[in-house]
């Protein structure tokens, strides 16, 4: 059994140490304070709890034991409940590494096991240093790629003792550390191979970094900040302006000398003076473009540090990741579970012919914190993308259906009613409160009605191929999934009321991949009911075709 | 295509009272520890809730169906938004049978499915009768079990 690296007893236990002191120091100032507790008790509370916190964290730094074994990775771990877990490698979906800045420093990294199902990271290895992330990554690995070649020397008739042989020079890997003797391993189980069982194709063994796929340079990660506008950054700078409220002042202030005004005194009494409404609007004007100055500035900024030093890289069944400028993040994704690929395009990157590719696998449980979890290119030219989404899942040309053109008409009485309501809130508004008399500014928002409805219409579509279904969706951020017929779950329609008095019906795909941001669910939104009824049978056919396929293929052969 | 046992509407509209009385509850606590609410309001609200919750579960257990069909388990539900489900067995991860404390009372049982997937990865067919629900059970494990991929996920 391994214990993770030393080093990060002490950063745990520095850490642990570090938050019990305060919340003794804390709890020791209120009990002085409200209790009347004599003055001493705040740093004698103080010690206290950074002893127990930092006690507790060393004995769960030596409770946690970890090994890998065969075709399991053991975890050990709890100081009063105490939890053995096994994890079956072969059900690994993803392994990621993070680094923080500290971990960084110390030359360690957290690796995080992701299996499909469950809750929560199934298994956390919080923190181990980066020759042992190498040792796990290719033990992980070439354990798959073990499982395969062992398939394939069954199918090709040869002694079952090429499996054996092939796992128990294997489990001899654990033992071992660092890459060098990692390496010879790797090398005698290829050797194992080639000796008993020649007619599997061994592929080329170490290739730790694998092939480069796809590499940001300065210019094109600055290219991808800018054009990936998140819409969480305004959100978020608007919520961090109280903290440069003296900034945002003396902005507003010149703002409004800009104008012609003077801003003494609280805005409040300014607005409530009304000046000449022209003044006014030029006044807000030039804030707000300011403000979304700024957002741009946040979200580009947010964009860099997440994606800086992006390398996507292929080495034999795996994807593998790494990006990040403050906190590193590394990870393998195997393309064989790829559930979904997903190809987004907002307005901006389709005017330049840029595109983002997403895989998803069953990985991640709702609510992990990597929000762009399953970005494998975050932009690249669209033909790009289309090659490495074609190559991590054959499918055709993609020629989309659109829906009937009577949901045109039904997103046209949607956003007609949806301006209709605001201009009676502006209505009731102006009238009770700002009596302004110029609520029916708002009935400007029946222009857009029209193209809305129009673009919605246009960027739906599904398409059938041969062994992927594709839906696409969505105007200013175009979504088109790709959905292996095999990787379907469940298949569902659903009609709402107005749906149903236009004779409409939205197909639903469901997957396995877990990913809270798309939701897993390839739909086809507002299709004719019979259309619809069609496709749910179509898919379920090809489902079972597919998975019929897929077993006789591999599981037939080598029962025979 | 079956539909489910007539006295799941007694089910429905047990519960419907149950959370309508809870919601009442509350609403009296309002009432006597925080603001006053006038007690045609409340009562009128349980009164309105229950009934709306009789007429879904009418309209409910005359829409409701379900099938075991060649390939996939279907179901047709939804009184607002209709929706159809299809369930491959191939997909299905494991099934269990439940009976809440209601369900008890008036003797029924559930079935629910559980697959891999995001949205309805567990899928619940409810008023059953006890006996109806273990049959289904096991018929659907059998299925799960002929049609057993490499990996469900």
């Amino acid at each position: 059994m391994n214990r993770l690296h030393p080093r990060s007893a002490v950063l745990s236990v520095a850490r642990a140490a570090l938050q019990g002191g305060f919340f003794g120091f804390f709890g020791g100032s209120v009990g002085t304070g409200m209790l009347g507790l004599p003055a001493f008790a705040v740093p004698l509370l103080g010690l206290l709890g950074a002893l127990t916190f930092g006690g507790y964290a060393l004995a769960r730094y030596f409770r946690f034991r970890y090994e890998l074994d065969g075709d399991t990775l053991t975890v050990e771990s709890g100081v009063f409940a105490r939890q053995s877990r096994q994890i079956p490698l072969g059900r690994v979906q993803n392994l990621d590494v993070e680094q923080n800045i500290l971990n960084r420093l110390l030359g360690l990294a957290i690796v995080r096991f992701e299996t499909a199902g469950g809750s929560a990271t199934e298994a956390t290895l919080d923190a181990v240093d980066e020759a042992e992330v190498k040792r796990l990554r290719n033990y992980v690995r070439t354990h798959d790629r073990d499982e395969a070649a062992e398939s394939a020397a069954e199918t090709a008739g040869a002694v079952s003792g090429t499996a054996t042989s092939g796992r128990s020079a294997h489990a001899d890997l654990p033992g071992v550390t660092g890459p060098t003797p990692a390496h010879t391993g790797d090398a005698q189980t290829a050797n194992d191979f080639e000796d008993s069982a020649s007619a599997s194709d061994t592929e080329p063994r170490d290739q730790p970094d694998g092939s480069l796929l796809f590499a940001f340079d300065q210019r094109e990660l600055l290219t991808y900040a800018l054009v990936s506008v998140r819409p969480a950054a305004p959100v978020l700078t608007l919520a961090s302006l109280p903290l440069g409220m003296d900034v945002v002042w003396a902005v507003l202030r010149f703002n409004a000398t800009l104008v012609g005004a003077s801003l003494n005194g609280p805005v409040i009494r300014w607005l409530a003076s009304s000046p000449e409404s022209t003044r006014l609007a030029v006044f807000a004007a030039i804030s707000l473009v300011q403000f979304l100055l700024l957002a741009l500035v946040v979200s580009v900024a947010l964009t860099v540090i997440e994606y800086y030093g992006f390398r996507l890289t292929q080495a034999d069944g795996d994807l593998r990741y790494e990006r990040g400028l403050l906190r590193r993040y590394s990870g393998n994704i195997p393309l064989e579970k790829v559930q979904t690929v997903t190809i987004r395009e907002n307005v901006l990157m389709r005017r330049f012919g840029y595109a983002t590719l997403a895989v998803e696998t069953a990985g991640y449980s709702g609510g992990n914190q990597q929000s762009t979890q399953g970005v494998a290119v975050p932009l690249a030219p669209r033909e790009e993308v289309y090659e490495l989404a074609r190559d991590i899942e054959p499918f055709g040309d993609l020629d989309f259906d659109r829906p009937p053109k009577r949901a045109r008409r039904r997103y046209l009485a949607r956003f007609s009613l949806a301006a209709a309501g605001l201009t009676a809130v502006a209505y009731a508004v102006d009238s009770l409160v700002l009596e302004t008399g110029y609520w029916w500014l708002a009935a400007l928002l029946f222009l857009p009605v029209v193209p809305a409805a129009h673009f919605r219409w246009r960027h739906r579509g599904f398409d059938l191929d041969d062994s992927v279904l594709a839906t696409r969706s969505g105007f200013w951020r175009r979504t088109t999934r790709i959905v292996p017929y095999y990787r379907l779950q469940t298949v569902f329609v659903t009609r709402s009321p107005f749906q149903r008095r236009r004779d409409l019906a939205t197909v639903g795909a469901d997957t396995a991949s877990s990913s809270s941001l798309l939701g897993g669910v390839a739909r086809v939104y507002d299709i004719d009911e019979d259309t619809a009824k069609e496709l749910r049978d179509t898919l379920r056919d090809r489902l079972t075709a597919h998975v019929a396929g897929l077993r006789t293929g591999d599981r037939g052969d080598a029962d025979a | 295509m079956e539909s489910l046992h007539p006295r799941v509407r007694l089910l429905w509209v047990l519960s419907t009272v149950i959370q309508a009385s809870v919601l009442g509850v509350i609403a009296y606590l309002v009432d006597r520890f925080a603001v006053s609410l006038p007690q045609t309001v409340v009562v009128g609200g349980w009164v309105v809730l229950v009934l709306l919750g009789v007429a879904h579960a009418i309209a409910a257990h005359r829409i409701w169906r379900f099938d075991l069909q060649d390939d996939a388990l279907f179901l047709l539900r939804g009184v607002v938004t209709r929706t159809d489900t299809s369930v491959p067995y191939v997909r299905v991860q494991h099934v269990d049978t439940t009976r809440g404390p209601v369900e008890r009372a008036i003797g029924l049982a559930s079935v629910v499915v559980y697959t891999a997937g995001t949205r309805g990865a567990d899928i619940t067919i409810p008023g059953l009768r006890p006996e109806r629900a273990t049959e289904l059970r096991e018929q659907l494990r059998d299925l799960a079990n002929e049609s057993e991929a490499t990996d469900a996920v």
